[in-house]
């Protein structure tokens, strides 16, 4: 039998132990705690509202309910019956007496261009409905419109209470109504040459901020401190500059009369006929977004490298290795942790980026972000755009996971 | 000091601002030379009369943020001057309120009631008509050499060839399928029936033959401030904006720019008030004043938009040289507005309901060919 060993107040010592291990894990968690409400309540909540919304259609399904019901029963091969026009023309009805009918038609517009006239035009002539009559025919007396059956097809799916279409749109295909997907017209696709724009942008960036980074963050490790103090200062300015007056600087270097094509001019390097393109392009968003997120580069760059010891290099050299060799074998796979922890936090952000290139980037800088910030602010149909900010998220998250097959999450140093 | 006394100043500070606010509107427009003229014109004179403070908020269109607030139920924004595109569908949304049009706003000094002195019938019951401007082109008469020959018709612009340069172009399809559509040889006053009628390819092919052709090229502005300034620096040789924007830049900044009135798009700007706004009421009593007769031939003083109301038009031209500023001194400002004859000789009127009802196709097939431009 083990001795029991008591504390000095008589209590089991292995249930003392216990209590205090206990007592300071509240204390841990309640100092954690704040912070973890902040993040569900501001993070994570709003990411599944976020989801929700880009399938949600609650609302219009509730404006036509019955609609939506008697609609089941109809295939859509040939016009609809009395039974969903009438059911219809009395919720329509209901609608404009209480005025929401305006929200039916914007909705409805989404499905299908030209409902917002036709909701609207019908809500008007509605008081003139005979309610004995045929209601189809007063329909198209009405608006020629409702004699096409796409019409009341847009209405049967556009009344759903959820559906993935947004999702198909995101990547430029459609679903007719018979169920088949299919590519939309060339002339109005967009979204996948955004979705490739922006990735080849966010990695070419990051491989620019890598290229330019590494250098400087070596620098930075090897220079005394007084002297790398101040080199840090100048990595760290654009930090500590609002990214509008950034952005604005660069447009001010950038444009044809800038002070960048103004010098080359007067130092005859450029034709004053020639002045160089650098803004409103690929090659005004590639500089204007390197410059911006260089810092997120050099910072896990410069953690790294200040831990590497000089004596290896040393050590290497004197065993025969040639400099070149050295860095390659040694000094190289030892800021693999920085390198990986950069290109990620850069390229996180840029695939995230809208300002900067819609600014300095013109045309040629829209971006996916600038598509979900569009659908947010003008065209404002929330479901398509965080449909859009739902993939892009997945497109993050699966870039971590691959991240962390390939690399392992545990090497990643932030500093 | 107590404690106590601490906490009765500290009270006292965060409840002053709410008490000092107490009679306030909020009007948002679209800023720079526009808003200075609404505020200078019948914002100040109204606070002055009224004692209610009038806020000037910048926005840039769209009806996003009045959404968002709506949704949120964190209304700020009182009035908003908007597109009229935009008064119908937030209308229709019912974002906006209703008016009771001839008891809602006072007849003109001429004594017809307000619905026969504005110049056009409201898109929408929610909307009160504000002032009449114009989208045309103005290029810059220094940086650029065109050999004697000036562009004098919306045919130039889209003519690279003859005038080499990068055109500065509106970021959204609204003036660009119009402009396009005119040069293309459409007359200016059927241009909407062309749309219908597969219109919109047609002017985004002229379109793609301007800021594809390597001696032309197009880049974006957004803001109504933007082209003069892109005239200015040489970015851009010519550039479509708003008649007043250009006419700011020429008088009062005195930059060398001309503008060309040859199919020109006269649009109506128009005020809303919000529904559930933080003040209604004083917004409702503050409206009344900005689009009374008096009240917008006050932003005429300013800017170069032609008032909404047929009286205001009394008003100036009784006081001519109306406008005044103080780099330009006074200067008669009816040969300057939209609507002087020399100015309409051959122009677009804008189809508000158009834009309403085919907004999601004009925006996703104007978006898909800048994407790809």
């Amino acid at each position: 039998m083990t001795a029991e060993i008591r504390t000095s107040d008589g209590e089991l010592l292995s249930v003392k132990l216990k209590k205090v291990e206990r007592r300071r894990r509240t204390t841990a968690f309640l100092l954690a705690a704040p912070l973890l409400f902040f993040i569900v309540f501001a993070y994570v909540i709003p990411i599944f509202q976020m989801l929700g919304r880009s399938i949600d259609n609650a609302e219009m399904n509730s404006f036509l309910t019955e609609t939506h019901e008697v609609m089941q029963t109809w295939d859509g091969s040939e016009m609809p019956g009395e039974d969903v026009t009438s059911t219809f023309y009395y919720e329509l009805k209901t609608a404009v007496e209480n005025k929401y009918h305006g929200k039916i038609a914007t909705r409805l517009n989404y499905e299908k261009g030209g409902f917002t006239s036709l909701i609207k035009k019908t809500s008007r002539k509605l008081k003139n409905f005979d309610e004995n009559a045929n209601f189809l025919d007063q329909f198209i007396d009405v608006h020629k419109k409702w004699g096409d059956i796409e019409y009341w097809q847009a209405l049967k799916r556009g009344t759903d209470a959820y559906h993935f279409r947004k999702y198909l749109t995101t990547f430029d295909y459609e679903q007719k109504f018979d169920g088949s997907i299919e590519r939309i017209p060339e002339k109005l696709r967009i979204n996948v040459t955004l979705w490739l724009r922006t990735i080849f942008v966010a990695v070419g960036v990051t491989f620019c901020c890598f290229i330019l980074a590494y250098p400087i963050s070596h620098l930075l490790s090897v220079l005394p401190t007084r002297y790398s103090n101040l080199l840090m200062i100048c990595v760290l300015l654009p930090f500590w500059t609002s990214l509008l007056v950034r952005t604005s600087s660069w447009m001010v270097l950038l444009q044809k009369q800038g002070v960048l094509n103004d010098t080359l001019v007067s130092l005859g390097f450029v034709a004053d006929e020639s002045r160089l393109e650098l803004m409103y392009n690929m090659t005004g968003t590639f500089i204007a977004m390197t410059q911006i997120l260089l810092p997120f580069m050099v910072l896990p760059l410069y953690s790294v490298m200040k831990t590497i010891s000089p004596s290896l290099m040393r050590a290497a050299t004197s065993m025969g290795a040639t400099p070149f060799h050295a860095f390659r074998k040694i000094y190289f796979p030892l800021t693999y942790a920085g390198i990986s922890a950069g290109s990620i936090l850069v390229f996180v952000l840029a695939i995230g980026y809208y300002i900067t290139p819609a600014l300095v980037g013109g045309a040629k800088g829209i971006l996916i972000s600038n598509r979900i910030a569009y659908h947010m602010q003008q065209s404002l149909d929330w479901s398509l755009a965080t449909a859009m900010a739902t993939v892009l998220l997945i497109a993050v998250l699966v870039v971590y996971w691959l991240y962390n097959k390939i690399v392992g999450i545990d090497n990643m140093r932030l500093g | 000091m107590s404690r106590l006394t601490k906490l009765i100043s500290l009270a006292a500070l965060l409840v002053a601002p709410s008490m000092a606010t107490a009679a306030e509107v909020n009007v948002v427009s679209w800023g720079g030379a526009y808003t200075e003229s609404q505020k200078l014109g019948y914002g100040d004179p109204y606070q002055e009369m009224s004692g209610v403070q009038v806020n000037w908020i910048d926005y840039s269109g769209g009806l996003s943020e009045i959404k968002a607030q709506v949704e949120s139920g964190a209304i700020t924004w009182d009035i908003i001057d908007v597109y009229a595109r935009d008064t119908i569908i937030g209308c229709d949304e019912g974002l906006f309120v209703e008016f009771d049009f001839d008891n809602d706003f006072p007849a003109g000094v001429n004594g017809m009631k307000a619905s026969d002195d504005f110049f056009a019938p409201m898109p929408s019951d929610c909307a009160v008509g504000n002032i009449l401007y114009s989208w045309n082109y103005a290029y810059n008469t220094d940086n650029v050499n065109f050999d004697g020959s000036y562009p004098d018709s919306m045919e130039d612009f889209f003519n690279p060839d003859k005038y080499p340069g990068v055109r500065s172009i509106y970021s959204s399809a609204m003036s660009n399928l119009e402009f396009a559509l005119v040069a293309d040889g459409v007359p200016a006053s059927d241009v909407y029936d062309y749309m219908e009628d597969n219109g919109i390819d047609r002017a985004l092919d002229k379109l793609t033959d301007l800021c594809t052709n390597p001696k032309g090229g197009c880049i974006f502005w957004s803001a109504g401030a933007q082209p003069p300034e892109q005239l200015v620096s040489g970015e851009a040789i010519m550039a479509t904006g708003w008649n007043g924007r250009h006419f700011n830049a020429i008088v009062n900044e005195g930059s060398p720019m001309k503008m060309v009135w040859d199919g020109q798009i006269l649009d109506y700007e128009y005020f809303v008030l919000v529904k559930g706004g933080p003040n209604q009421e004083e917004a409702m009593k503050a409206l009344q004043y900005f689009t009374s007769s008096e009240g917008l031939a006050g932003s005429a003083k300013h800017i170069a938009y032609a008032p909404f109301r047929i009286s205001s038009l009394d008003v100036i031209m009784a006081d001519e040289p109306w406008f005044y500023s103080e780099q330009a001194g006074a200067v008669e400002i009816m040969p300057h507005m939209p609507t002087a004859p020399a100015n309409t000789e051959n122009y677009v009127l804008m189809n508000p309901e158009w834009y309403a009802d085919n907004n999601t196709e004009i925006n996703d097939a104007w978006e898909a060919w800048k994407a790809n431009l």
